[in-house]
């Protein structure tokens, strides 16, 4: 153990660590918190569709105009990623998630009133997205503060909220719709969104920070000490680009998020031309909403382990194969046993893939950098998501076959995880060596590097640099030898 | 001697209407039979067809013709019959003889009205049979889920003819009261619009008596089709409810965490005071035992 962290480590590094356990106890509870909003995030958009129909014909829209309200909101969420980080790394995760679900409640109360499309874009998409947007980051941050040995398990848990949340407000807001009509629903939807200022409360932040978090931590530009610089990058902070791991974990993120979405809005349909009727084409989205509930955890679970959790990218980049692969599959499927078999194997690799997306990014940035990481990477990620079902629509459309659509995808997908294992095995090599030449500074540290052939390389050269500037570090490697 | 003229005209129209061919399966309807014009529909018995659906608009003389290739028996003889509704119409059986190995059993119906729509089936005894259906185009989309609306509010209700069939005459609109239908006009607060295909009925300052069954029927010359749904109107209190005690619930729980934490707080500060090496971070001067204690944690 280097005696040089130690001696340099300040108190609120410690106190993460002390008794108000990281790894467990409250943050357990903070996980929950972190799965409602999360869960909500996730769910909202997809869930409003339930209510188009009669929104359209109350208002007399189109259902293009209607779909926009999903779109909007989305589009928000992601965008917002980065205006959300400035606010968490200023105010914490706490205010900011509960902020988050009060606009969330309001967004819904009000777009209940609504008598004009215009309106519904503004209530539920406008403020609703923002909404959305604070809650996700926020929680993904905090999880990050409160776990290091079990994040892993403990962000497969909180991801997993999208799932249950799917399987729960679906039926829900169809049993609402029936007794309460769409107004009605809005409403109720709204007062139930509110928990998620519940979810903020239990958010509590992790210590009195002694220096107030800044936007200090590059390694690879230590002339930032003063880090006062940062402050006109607080937004968008494009130094993250000269990270070469940030670089391939974002373009295979961009890649996976392109093809993951279109085939879940088209399945139903694909089933239906292969002549499975519609209520159990239907069936095949709820079988893979179920079985993605239970990957994510047990994702989590699995790259929580000694063996896998060093090599997580690679874990990461098989999962995308993976799903790739069964997308790439999906044409041969054309009974309906081997559908349901297809969807399995997609809840299979959707949800591994979810349940590692934001634990790979904790592991490649590390705490500090993590929630604007995380900001810059949604806003990114923006125009994949929205860009990927209608470019599969057109590949339907123009060729009338929906078999293009899913080679598209699934091609996209494993090609982007394939990138993500040959990128991350090269990056590592090249900074297994960068290492080495550092020898006479760190030996202990050197030592362990060549052990773990692995992510905590990049993180040890976060480390170092933090140590030398003596400011908030996080000794994260260590944690490794404890890791069960 | 005058009363002759009269007999005798009277001999030749009962002549006239009698030679006419006689064709209703029912009791012959007093219209001009042979003015209406006339429908064709031949269906050949595969063993996988049983039914044949007939959409019919106007009054027509419809000829149905059922074609069985046999079987290996190749009987020279069967006996073919038709059913209307399940019940043998009389003097409709005929021997049917083969033809090019093929039996045929055809005849002429005059669907002048309603009641002659319904299920006809053509049977070759103890052999094969298939059902026609006559009925007017029906309406595809079926409400199943109410339409909810609000007390005070206004509600459309709307009913379409799909592009693929064809359009009605006209639509009228029809409220369920006690068992019967009530057809509802143009009135204060009722506005129907007629568009083709499109019919819509827009409520005004709707109350909860408006709840209810309405029927939307297309109108064609033969019969109308109709389909129906359900609306329920109900105050805002109804939703309301459940959201403001959802709204208490989070308030208290909001306001129980908070209590928790800031109790559980005050009792770690109570503890910080002691000589005890504390987690929280309350004094500098734990900072030195924190470090050995996390090492010692560590290693």
């Amino acid at each position: 153990m280097s005696s040089t962290l130690n001696r340099k480590m300040p108190p609120a590094a410690a106190d993460e660590l002390g008794p108000t356990p990281v790894d467990g106890g409250w943050g357990w509870m903070v996980v929950l918190g972190a799965h409602i909003s999360i869960g909500f995030a996730y769910t909202t958009p997809k869930a409003l569709s339930i209510f188009f129909r009669p929104i359209k014909e109350d208002l007399g829209a189109s259902y293009s105009e209607i779909a926009w309200i999903s779109s909007i909101m989305l589009a928000v969420m992601y965008a917002g990623g980065p205006v959300s980080s400035v606010l968490v790394r200023r105010f914490g995760s706490r205010p900011v998630v509960m902020m988050g679900g009060l606009m969330c409640g309001v967004s819904m109360v009000t777009a209940s009133f609504g008598s004009s499309i215009i309106y519904l874009y503004l209530c539920i998409g406008i403020i609703g997205g923002w909404g959305l947007c604070f809650n996700l980051n926020a929680s993904l941050t905090i999880i990050s503060k409160y776990f290091l040995a079990k994040r892993p398990l403990a962000n497969g848990l909180a991801m997993a909220g999208s799932p249950v949340f799917l399987c729960v407000l679906a039926p829900l807001n169809q049993y609402l719709l029936g007794h309460f009509g769409w107004r009605g629903s809005l409403l109720i939807l709204g007062g139930m969104m509110l928990n998620c200022c519940v979810a903020g409360a239990v958010m509590r932040p992790v210590a009195r920070q002694s220096t107030p978090p800044k936007e200090v931590d590059q390694p690879n530009n230590t002339k930032s000490k003063g880090s006062r610089l940062d402050k006109v990058k607080t937004f968008v902070d494009l130094s993250f680009f000269k990270n070469p791991g940030f670089v391939i974990y974002l373009v295979g993120n961009v890649m996976f998020i392109f093809g993951a979405y279109a085939p879940i809005v088209f399945l139903s349909a694909y089933a239906v031309s292969r002549g499975v009727e519609e209520y159990s084409a239907a069936y095949l989205l709820s079988i893979m909403g179920f079985v993605d509930m239970f990957v994510r955890p047990l994702t989590g679970l699995v790259a929580n382990s000694r063996w896998v959790r060093p090599r997580i990218q690679f874990l990461f980049s098989f999962a995308m194969v993976f799903n790739g692969t069964f997308h790439l599959l999906c044409p041969l499927m054309s009974t309906y046993p081997l559908l349901v078999a297809y969807a399995v194997f997609f809840g299979v690799g959707f949800g591994m893939v979810f349940a590692l997306i934001f634990e790979c990014l904790m592991d490649l940035m590390g705490n500090q950098r993590f929630p604007s990481a995380v900001g810059l990477v949604t806003i990114i990620e923006c125009f994949p998501m929205l860009l990927g079902p209608p470019a599969a629509g057109l590949l339907v459309d123009i060729f009338d076959d929906y078999k293009y659509l899913f080679f598209m995808c699934g091609g996209v997908i494993t090609t982007g995880g394939l990138f993500l294992f040959v990128m991350n095995v090269y990056n590592y090599n090249r900074l297994e060596k960068a290492n080495r030449g550092k020898e006479t500074e760190q030996d202990q540290n050197t030592v362990e590097k060549q052990e773990q052939a692995s992510s905590s390389e990049a993180r040890m050269e976060l480390m170092d640099s933090e140590v030398k500037e003596a400011n908030t570090a996080r000794p994260e490697p260590q944690p490794k030898e404890e890791t069960c | 001697m005058k009363q002759l003229p009269i007999i005798i005209l009277l001999t030749l129209a009962t002549c006239r209407l009698t030679s006419s061919e006689t064709v209703g399966p029912t009791p012959t309807p007093l219209g001009p039979v042979s003015s209406l014009p006339m429908n064709t529909k031949s269906v050949h018995l595969t063993g996988d067809n049983k039914i044949e659906n007939v959409e019919l608009l106007n009054p027509v003389n419809l000829s149905m013709e059922c074609i069985w290739t046999g079987n290996q028996n190749n009987q020279p003889n069967i006996t073919g019959y038709w059913r209307k509704g399940g019940v043998e119409i009389q003097d409709s059986r005929v021997p049917v003889d083969p033809e090019n190995q093929q039996y045929t059993l055809r005849r002429v119906f005059n669907i002048a009205s309603e009641e002659h729509l319904g299920n006809y089936t053509c049977v070759f005894e103890n052999e094969a049979e298939l059902d026609f259906i006559l009925a007017v185009p029906q309406i595809g989309e079926k409400r199943e889920k109410p339409i909810v609306s609000y007390v005070g509010d206004f509600v459309i209700l709307t009913c379409k003819m799909e592009d693929s069939k064809p359009a009605p005459r006209t639509w009228y609109w029809f409220k369920n009261n006690g068992t019967n239908k009530e057809q509802l006009f143009e009135a204060q607060r009722y506005d129907i619009t007629v568009d083709g295909r499109n019919t819509k009925l827009k409520v005004k300052d709707v109350s909860e008596a408006d709840s209810g069954v309405y029927h939307c029927a297309a109108v064609y010359n033969i019969s109308t089709s109709t389909n129906k749904m359900h609306l329920k109107v109900i105050t805002i209190w109804e939703p309301l409810k459940p959201f403001l005690s959802i709204l208490v619930e989070v308030v208290i729980l909001v306001t129980a965490i908070l209590i928790y934490e800031r109790s559980h707080s005050k009792k770690k500060e109570a503890e910080a005071n002691g000589p005890n090496a504390d987690p929280k971070p309350q004094g500098e001067d734990d900072e030195a035992e924190e470090s050995s204690s996390v090492r010692q944690r560590k290693t």
